[in-house]
C-alpha cells in the first residue's frame, strides 16, 4: 500500500534528520536518511511492495517537486543580473564539458572490461 | 445586480490553493506539450517555472506568498531523496561490479566539475560570494544551500546555481553523451547525476531505470563527497 510506503519514507527522513542534528552536521537528513535505507534494504535483502510504491509514485514526480525551489530565480533577479554573463558563461561550458569527461570517462572503463564492445 | 468581480479575483490569487494549482496546471501543461512534441526544450522543470513566474508576476502575487502555499511540494522533496535509495539498492550488484570504475569516475569527474566551475567563475571575474556559492553547483539543492553557506556563499542563490546547472544538464546532456557516442545507460546515468543533480536524475529515469539507478547513484556519491570534502577543502586553500 502507498500509505505504508510513504511512511517509512519518512521515518526514515526523520531519523535522517534527527541524526543530522546529533552528529552529522555537514549532512542533510534526507541524505542521511537515503543511506540509512540503503543500509536496511541491504540488510533485508529485499524491497518490500509498499517500499517500492511509494518510492515508484513519488519519483515519478520529482520535476514537479522542485518546480517551486525553481520558482526562486524571481527574487534574485537583480544579483544574477549584476552578473549574468559570468553565471551563466560559467554554468554552461562547466556542466558540459564536465557532463562530457564523466561520461567518456566512464564509458571507457566499461570498454577496458570489456563491456560494450 | 452588482457582482464583486475584483474581490472574488483577489480570493482566489491568494487563495492557499492557488500557488499549488499554478504549479500543478503548469507542469501537466508542459508534460502535454512535450508529448506531443518532443521538443526537448520543453523541459518540465524549467517551462513549468517560467510559466508559473508569469503567473505571479500577471497576478501580482509574491514569491514569499508563492513559497508559503506550495510548501507542502517542498515537504515531499525529502521523502523523494530518501526514496532514490530503492532504485540504488534494486541496481546494486551492478553497481557493486562496477565499483572500481564508479569510484574512480566520482574522484576525477567531481574534482573536475567543481574546480571548472569556479576557475571559470574566477576567468569571469565574479565576485568572491558569487564563486563560494557556485563551487557547489553540481550537487543537489539541499546540500548545495547548506555547503554554500559553510564556505561563505549565499544558500538560496545556491539552489538557483544548482537548478541553472540541472536544467543546462537536463536540456543539452542527452544529446551531447549520444554525440560522444556515449551509449551505455551506466555511462549516461553517471554522467547526468553527477553534473546535473536531481534534475539529470529525472531525465535517466526516463531513459530507463538502470540509467536512472546510476544517475541516483552518481548524485548521492557526488552530494556526499561534496558536503564532506568542499569544506574541508576550501578551509586549506582560501
Amino acid at each position: 500500500m502507498l500509505l505504508r510506503g510513504l511512511t517509512w519514507l519518512i521515518v526514515f527522513q526523520l531519523l535522517g534528520t534527527a541524526l543530522n542534528h546529533l552528529v552529522l552536521r555537514m549532512l542533510p537528513g534526507p541524505i542521511i536518511g537515503l543511506l540509512l535505507l540503503l543500509g536496511f534494504l541491504i540488510i533485508r535483502g529485499e524491497v518490500g511492495k509498499p517500499l517500492a510504491d511509494a518510492s515508484a509514485s513519488l519519483l515519478r514526480y520529482l520535476p514537479l517537486l522542485l518546480v517551486p525551489p525553481a520558482v526562486g530565480v524571481m527574487a534574485y533577479a537583480s544579483d544574477i543580473a549584476a552578473d549574468f554573463w559570468a553565471i551563466v558563461g560559467t554554468l554552461f561550458i562547466s556542466v558540459l564539458v564536465s557532463m562530457a569527461l564523466v561520461g567518456k570517462l566512464m564509458q571507457k572503463m566499461l570498454a577496458r572490461r570489456g563491456e560494450h564492445p | 445586480m452588482n457582482l464583486d468581480w475584483h474581490g472574488a479575483l483577489e480570493s482566489v490569487i491568494h487563495h492557499p490553493l492557488f500557488g499549488i494549482g499554478i504549479t500543478l496546471g503548469a507542469y501537466q501543461l508542459v508534460l502535454a506539450g512535450y508529448e506531443r512534441t518532443r521538443w526537448v526544450f520543453l523541459q518540465p522543470v524549467l517551462v513549468s517555472m517560467l510559466l508559473v513566474i508569469g503567473v505571479l508576476l500577471l497576478t501580482g502575487v509574491s514569491y514569499g506568498e508563492y513559497r508559503k502555499s506550495t510548501e507542502i511540494l517542498g515537504t515531499l522533496l525529502g521523502p523523494a531523496t530518501v526514496a532514490l535509495a530503492v532504485p540504488l539498492f534494486l541496481n546494486l550488484r551492478r553497481i557493486r561490479q562496477l565499483l572500481a570504475p564508479v569510484l574512480a569516475t566520482l574522484v576525477i569527474g567531481g574534482v573536475f566539475a567543481t574546480g571548472l566551475g569556479l576557475l571559470l567563475a574566477w576567468c569571469f571575474g565574479a565576485e568572491h560570494m558569487i564563486l563560494m556559492t557556485m563551487a557547489p553547483k553540481s550537487v543537489t539543492s539541499p546540500i548545495a544551500m547548506l555547503v554554500a553557506e559553510q564556505i561563505g556563499g549565499v544558500a538560496a542563490l545556491a539552489a538557483v546555481f544548482v537548478l541553472i546547472t540541472g536544467v543546462i544538464g537536463a536540456i543539452f546532456g542527452p544529446a551531447l553523451l549520444s554525440m560522444l557516442k556515449v551509449h551505455s545507460p551506466e555511462a549516461r546515468g553517471m554522467a547526468l547525476g553527477m553534473t546535473a543533480h536531481a534534475v539529470g536524475t529525472s531525465v535517466a529515469l526516463q531513459e530507463g531505470e538502470e540509467c536512472g539507478a546510476f544517475a541516483a547513484l552518481a548524485m548521492s556519491l557526488m552530494g556526499v563527497s561534496t558536503a564532506v570534502f568542499l569544506p574541508l577543502a576550501v578551509s586549506l586553500f582560501v
